[in-house]
């Protein structure tokens, strides 16, 4: 085998082994972002329907049935209902973090738990920023589809509550048929900022694995030319 | 060694072209923007084998310094 032809393998061996490490840093860069915010996410629902069950205690904690003081539904709603919606996003939260199927799901989750307060505070318009803090939240994970199942569901959902209970989700009983429109409306201009938030850290990501590649490189060129120097001095000292 | 703790001197530097082997035969200059599209693994093999050579302002640089920024 020719000089040239070795000399050309070993660059093309080394190469590829720091292509593979900078693709290995990548990857582990991503999921711990992933699993972090996975974590985030858990504690956060976890503070939120703990918070949930307060504002049902503290806003409405009684209602009455003829002379009968009894607990009001919305405790009962907040603390039953909030247990259904964080389950899940919690568990594989917990059980399976970094995972596509658990992003998704806490997205959907999170905007259930904001559809839970805006109930629970009577539609109060302040509590629809919520909306807009989780979706900043879900930008964490730097996944735009995640933004994407975000949005669908609080807008199917806010679709829904408006037509069949609209007092719940607006404050008023019979608001404008276009209300939803309105909302669904800023959630897109808040996601239509947020996308190529996430894209271009996800592209940071890449660019950063990638210099790390790049000054690999260098080193490997610097330790080649390196050897070539010891060895000619070798040479020229005689030894073996 | 000297270290360079002008910070906004550090920001300046960097490479604004590059020299590298054409496929035929002789060189093909690219801007930074078209070498940083190349694959990774492209640019990786230039960088070990020294064959690229990076210009700033015109001015030859060494890959170590234009790796800078």
């Amino acid at each position: 085998m020719s000089v040239a032809r070795k000399a050309l393998e070993m660059t093309q061996a080394a190469a590829e082994a720091i292509v593979q490490r900078a693709e290995t840093r990548y990857d582990a860069h991503r999921q711990e972002i992933l699993r972090s915010t996975d974590r985030m996410f858990a504690l956060l629902m976890i503070g939120q329907w703990i918070f949930a069950i307060g504002v049902a205690l503290i806003f409405s904690p009684y209602g009455w049935q003829g002379k009968v003081k009894t607990v009001h539904m919305h405790v009962w709603i907040a603390l039953f209902l909030g247990a259904a919606i964080i389950s899940l996003p919690v568990a594989l939260a917990w059980r399976r973090p970094g995972e596509l199927l658990t992003r998704h799901v806490i997205a959907a989750g999170q905007m259930l738990s904001s559809a839970l307060l805006i109930h629970l505070s009577g539609g109060r318009i302040e509590t629809h920023f919520h909306v807009f803090g989780s979706l900043a939240f879900l930008a964490f994970y730097r996944d735009w589809p995640v933004l994407l199942t975000g949005t669908v569901v609080v807008a199917t959902e806010h679709l829904i509550r408006g037509i069949l209970w609209p007092e719940s989700v607006y404050g008023i009983p019979n608001p404008e048929w276009w209300r939803f429109l309105e909302h669904a409306f800023w959630v897109v201009f808040c996601i239509s900022i947020l996308i190529p938030s996430c894209r271009r850290g996800v592209r940071d990501m890449r660019v950063l694995a990638e210099r790390g590649a790049e000054l690999e490189a260098l080193s490997e060129n610097q330790w080649r030319k390196s050897s070539v120097v010891d060895r000619a001095a070798a040479d020229a000292r005689g030894d073996d | 060694m000297t270290v360079d703790t002008n910070v906004e001197g550090q920001l300046r530097k960097g490479y604004d072209r590059v020299d590298v082997p054409a496929p035929g035969g002789g060189k093909r200059s690219l801007t930074r923007k078209q070498f940083e599209t190349l694959p990774l693994r492209e640019r990786v093999s230039y960088l070990i084998e020294g064959t690229a050579q990076f210009f700033l302002d015109g001015q030859p640089i060494s890959a170590s310094e234009a790796m800078r920024s």
